[in-house]
Parts: C-alpha cells; sequence; structure tokens
C-alpha cells in the first residue's frame, strides 16, 4: 500500500510557517542566536530560540492565555495546524495524530518546582498540569479538531522519525484514514543544562561535519507532516517509501564509531523502498555538530553508499538541535527538497572531517532533479530511525 | 489482528537475584529505582541477558517516564544555579532509557520504540506490537510498561485531588509477544480496542465477553492502585487466569476521564 504526504507544518528558530523557514534556508539566514533571550537561564549559550514569548503565541493561535498551555503544546498547534490548512478533510472519516516530545510540558513543570522546592504547598498546580508528555499531544488534538486514535511516542532525539513510522502502520492497518505525524519540543533550563552537563553544547555556533566541530546548539520548534492512503487522496506532494527503526546498542548516549545503528536504519529504509543506495538524491542528515555523531553518522553514509556518498547536509547550523521535533522538522525539509528540487546548506561548513573527507551541500540549490530524499534521525537510547521520501 | 502470549512478569514475580540480571556493579549503582525494576523485570522475562539477543521488537510503555530521575536532574539545576551538574539523571530521565538499556545489554539492533501516551501508553504498545506480529516485521518480542511513583508526584496529585477514592501506585511489567503460535505460547490477544466513550460493566460483557465464563478485569485501581501504565499488571493478571484454565479475561481500563481501552485474552483452543 502506497503512503503520501498531503500536508507539512513547521516553526522553528527560523521563524512560523513552511514559506518563513524555507526562505531563510535559501537566504542562509541561521535561527541560531548568541544565547537565550526568553528561556530563563545564566547560561550564555548560543540556541535556536523562536522569538515569540508563550502569551504572543497564544495570541497568534487565538486561545485565550487563561489556558495556560505549555510552549510545546503551542509550537505543535501552530504547526499541525499549518500541516492540515491545505489538506482536504472532507473524505477522510477518521483523522489521527502521533506525536512526540522529549521534555513535554517542562518549560512550565520549571516554574512549578522552583516554589515547589522550597515549599510543598506552593507552586501553581496549572504549572504542572502538562508536565507528562501526552498532555501536549491532547491539547494538539483539541485545538486542531483531531478525533481519531492518538498517541505519542519519545525516543529521545529519533522520536518524530518514529512517529511518521507508527503514522503510516495505522494507515495500512486501516486503524486511521489520515493521520497527522511528527513531534515538538520546547527550550527548556531542563535540557540545555542537560546536554551542557554532557559537555556536548558548542559554544559556538554549531558546524555539522566540520573538522573543528564541537557540540551541538539546542534548537526548538514544531514539524509535522500528513499521510494518507494514496488512493484517498485526491492530490499529494510525495511518496513515504521507505523507513526503519534499528538501535545501535552501543552505548546510553554516544553513537558507535562504525555508525552500527545509522547504517541499519537508512539500508533498511532503502531496501524497504525497493531501490538501490545510489538512488538517493539527497540526505538531510541527522548531523548535529557533536564530534560524536558526525563521525558515526559519515562511517555509516562511507558504509552503505561507499565512494559515491549522495549529496548529504545538516540543517541544524539554521534550527538548531530541536530534539524530539528534528525529525519532523527534517521531514518537512526533506518533503520540500522534493517538490522544488531544493538540497539545503551546511551551515558554518568549512574542513572536511579529515578521517572522511566527505563535504557537504554548502550552497541552497533549487532545480535539481531531487527523486528520493533520505531524512536520518538518531537520539539516546541508541535509536536510529531513516525515512526515504520518493517523487 | 492477534498475537501469542508466551510469557508474563511483573516487578512483584522477578526472583532472581539482581547481581545476576545485572552483573555490572557500576550500572546497577547509577540506575534509578524505576530503571532497575524494569530492567530486571524485563531480563527475568526473557530469561536472563542472553535471552534479549534472540528478541526482533523492544516496545516498551511508560506515562510518566523516569521521574525520580527528571526530578533529581531538575533540582539540581535549581538548587546548584545551573553549576557542575551531574549528567546522570539527565540521562535517565529520558524515557526511551529503559528500552534502550535493553537493547545495550543484550546487544540487540532490533526495532525499539517507546510510548508515553498516558493510561493508552501499554496498549498503543501493544498495537505497534500486534501490527508488526501481522505485517511479519517481528516474531518474537519484548513488550513492557513500567511507572514509578515518588514522593513529590504523589504529593502534586493529591493536591490536586486525585487520590481521594484511591491509592497511587507503580510497577513494571513485560511479556514476550509472539506473532505465531508456537510450543510456548500460553494465550492469546484476541480483541485490542479503543472505544470512543466509557462503557458500563454489563455493556463490556454485552460488547466484549464471548464465553459465560469470562471474566471481566474493570478497572482495577484498587488492586493495583492509580497509574497509567497500571492496566498492564491487570494484562498480567488476565495471561495468568488464562494459562490456568479461565477460558477468557476482558480488560476494561478507564483513566481519570481519558477514553477507556479494552483487551480481550483467550486460552489458545
Amino acid at each position: 500500500m502506497a503512503i503520501v504526504v498531503t500536508g507539512v507544518g513547521v516553526v522553528s528558530a527560523l521563524g512560523v510557517g513552511v514559506e518563513r523557514n524555507l526562505a531563510s534556508l535559501r537566504e542562509g539566514a541561521s535561527g541560531i542566536s548568541a544565547h537565550p533571550t526568553l528561556l530563563k537561564t545564566g547560561h550564555r549559550l548560543p540556541v535556536g530560540e523562536l522569538a515569540m514569548c508563550n502569551e504572543e503565541l497564544h495570541e497568534l493561535l487565538a486561545i485565550s492565555p487563561r489556558e495556560h498551555l505549555s510552549r510545546t503544546a503551542l509550537l505543535g498547534i501552530l504547526a499541525v495546524r499549518e500541516a492540515l490548512e491545505g489538506v482536504d478533510r472532507s473524505n477522510p472519516k477518521r483523522i489521527g495524530l502521533v506525536s512526540s516530545t522529549s521534555v513535554g510540558g517542562m518549560d512550565l513543570t520549571e516554574h512549578f518546582f522552583e516554589r515547589f522546592i522550597e515549599d510543598e504547598g506552593a507552586g501553581r498546580l496549572r504549572d504542572a498540569r502538562m508536565h507528562d508528555c501526552a498532555a501536549s499531544t491532547d491539547v494538539i488534538a483539541k485545538y486542531c479538531g483531531i478525533e481519531g486514535y492518538r498517541t505519542t511516542l519519545s525516543t529521545a532525539c529519533s522520536s518524530a522519525a518514529n512517529a511518521i513510522i507508527i503514522g503510516a502502520k495505522l494507515l495500512k492497518h486501516n486503524i486511521v484514514d489520515m493521520v497527522v505525524v511528527g513531534g515538538s519540543d520546547a527550550l527548556s533550563a531542563f535540557t540545555l543544562n542537560g546536554f551542557k552537563s554532557l559537555m556536548i553544547l558548542d559554544e559556538k555556533p554549531c558546524r555539522p561535519f566540520d573538522e573543528t566541530r564541537a557540540g551541538l546548539n539546542l534548537g526548538e520548534g514544531a514539524g509535522y507532516i500528513v499521510l494518507q492512503r494514496e488512493e484517498d487522496a485526491s492530490n499529494y506532494i510525495c511518496h513515504l517509501a521507505g523507513y526503519a527503526n534499528r538501535n545501535d546498542a552501543h552505548h546510553q548516549t554516544a553513537s558507535s564509531a562504525e555508525g552500527d545503528g545509522a547504517y541499519m536504519a537508512m539500508a533498511d529504509a532503502v531496501a524497504m523502498a525497493g531501490i538501490e543506495p545510489n538512488a538517493v538524491d539527497y540526505i538531510n542528515a541527522h548531523g548535529t555538530g557533536t564530534p560524536n555523531n558526525d563521525a558515526s553518522e559519515s562511517a555509516a553514509f562511507v558504509r552503505l553508499f561507499g565512494q559515491s556518498v549522495p549529496p548529504f547536509s545538516s540543517t541544524k547550523g539554521y534550527t538548531g538541535h530541536t530534539l524530539a521535533a528534528a525529525g519532523g522538522i527534517e521531514a518537512v525539509f526533506s518533503v520540500m527538497a522534493l517538490k522544488h528540487g531544493y538540497r539545503y546548506a551546511n551551515h558554518n561548513f568549512s574542513e572536511p572531517i579529515a578521517a572522511y573527507n566527505l563535504k557537504p551541500v554548502t550552497q541552497f540549490e533549487e532545480g535539481r532533479e531531487v527523486k528520493c530524499v533520505l531524512s536520518n534521525s538518531f537520539g539516546f537510547g541508541g535509536n536510529c530511525s531513516s525515512i526515504l521520501f520518493t517523487r | 489482528m492477534r498475537c501469542f502470549i508466551e510469557r508474563v512478569v511483573t516487578n512483584h514475580d522477578v526472583t532472581t537475584d539482581i547481581k545476576v540480571l545485572i552483573p555490572d556493579a557500576g550500572l546497577r549503582r547509577r540506575m534509578s529505582r524505576v530503571i532497575k525494576s524494569a530492567v530486571t523485570t524485563a531480563i527475568e522475562t526473557v530469561g536472563g541477558v542472553e535471552g534479549i539477543a534472540s528478541l526482533d521488537g523492544i516496545i516498551t510503555a511508560t506515562g510518566w517516564g523516569c521521574l525520580a530521575d527528571s526530578e533529581r536532574f531538575l533540582r539540581n539545576v535549581i538548587v546548584d544555579k545551573e553549576q557542575l551538574l551531574n549528567p546522570t539523571p539527565f540521562i535517565q530521565s529520558t524515557f526511551n532509557t529503559v528500552g534502550g538499556q535493553i537493547a545495550l545489554l543484550g546487544h540487540n539492533h532490533c526495532y525499539n520504540v517507546t510510548y508515553v501516551n498516558r493510561s493508552h501508553s501499554f496498549e498503543d504498545a501493544l498495537l505497534d506490537a500486534m501490527m508488526r506480529a501481522e505485517d511479519g516485521d517481528s516474531e518474537h518480542m519484548l513488550l513492557g510498561a513500567f511507572d514509578e511513583e515518588t514522593p513529590s508526584q504523589r504529593r502534586i496529585m493529591e493536591r490536586m485531588g486525585l487520590f481521594r477514592k484511591v491509592a497511587c501506585g507503580e510497577g513494571a511489567m513485560f511479556a514476550i509477544v509472539g506473532a505465531k503460535r508456537n510450543e510456548r505460547s500460553i494465550a492469546e490477544v484476541s480483541t485490542l480496542a479503543f472505544p470512543a466513550e466509557n462503557l458500563s460493566h454489563e455493556k463490556v460483557v454485552a460488547e466484549y465477553a464471548t464465553d459465560e465464563r469470562t471474566h471481566v478485569i474493570y478497572n482495577n485501581y484498587a488492586k493495583y492502585g492509580l497509574y497509567p501504565t497500571s492496566s498492564a499488571q491487570c494484562f498480567a493478571e488476565a495471561v495468568k487466569l488464562v494459562a490456568e484454565g479461565t477460558p477468557e479475561v476482558v480488560i476494561y481500563n478507564e483513566y481519570f476521564g481519558a477514553t477507556p481501552t479494552v483487551i480481550v485474552v483467550r486460552c489458545l483452543s
């Protein structure tokens, strides 16, 4: 059964909406700022922060500030509404939602907890209400008119890619007729300090796949795509032709030197689509900018593609690493690459990693024959997922 | 859609010494209570660490995730003013820590995913396992659920007024799920449903029971406590009942105004 993509929606540090994001990518204007301005933290580290506070997001969405939604939920509603905007909703009876997040309502919980640890009777309960991951899913469904089956996944930085996989399965098993899939994550002091404590944040703008890369920059945002069975869709943007979820089984937070999980996920996704690896025209890499990830992913590229690694780039130099949302945001970019013949530039690249000598795309390209795009998302816990889109 | 259950183990059933199940002392020391409970239950279910290698799907579910680690890290961020933080609780706060740890201990590269969907987490994970079984993606999967209770969480939920009728709870449960019936199969999952509205006990019997001796487990929070994946404990109870001769068990789970879930476990004819 063929699965097609019929809608896309995105919000990131580049701004609200697909057109705004693509315009920034075309102009080569990164969304990463020198330090957070909205997030409450003492760390002066570069981040990809959306320059709109929660009150502004409530207003933009025409949702009363009294609803007091978490930032993860607000970003998610923005992207899901856009994804469903141009989609014909008259025909499908059951619209589902497979969402994902790694922090859930942590932005509100942080607020709550500051008071709570001083006095267990203190802290506003409305700040604790949206802590769990499913809270954002429920709210997104409510404000986007989604009434069918819905679920929530959390597999760290591969979360949204897995949401795409589960969505395709739900369509194949006739549990839904249309499904919105992706992920949302807001910046939080929790994650910023978490990655800081792991010493994998770069104090400068990140440089994925560069010899001098020294870590990632965190970002925030949401990315969702709409999936349908091809026979049910009046028109569509592209096919979801392959996907795979494999585990690196090497370390809780680090990737194997040989890129085992990444290699297996890419190889399986390509095999599922029934194509040869050299048919891939563009790879939107995971490419976080950490020394470990980019070396491991490069090793996996060479294992699968040999001497002819397809044009590839990481867009995290523009958006930052948006954790659970990354696979959703990058799925939107991948789908748009197919639609418009784009290949995105890998921001801040100057010198290839010596051991692999792989050079990513460095200038925004358009009007190319892009027929097959691979999107990678890897995470803590060894989770590695690859998604393959074709025309 | 259906699948076959070969074994169920809850945290209460684990009898093997934790030093045997997780021989690495450093790893044991770092693991929080819920991770220890879930990972030991998982390893007991597969009959020791070497049993992990044969799995071709690891599907976990948790409503709350690793709360104690999340809280510990958040507390440190606030109290230590973002300075010199120990990363271990942050690493372990990730919802897929348990699934990842099982894969890591068994060097298993198979499909691995974690559902975090409140009271539907376990049922969503079961649905995934059933879809994989039907599609021939996986033959021999580990399916599990876990949640932990912490003093802060209990206090916050008390303040929300959630424990007026029933106490808080926690637990871990893992099962071996097979795509095909084999000599190790002890029960079959014949139905998994997500009704749009709450159903009375009578209605559950009328709609899902196919045998006059069908046993119904209806919202068993009094027995297992109130937590998002407590229906996984009901599932273990159901499989054990069926293995001992009950022809059919229907599990009805309705949590805090969420829409209910129904699982039907049947004996192998």
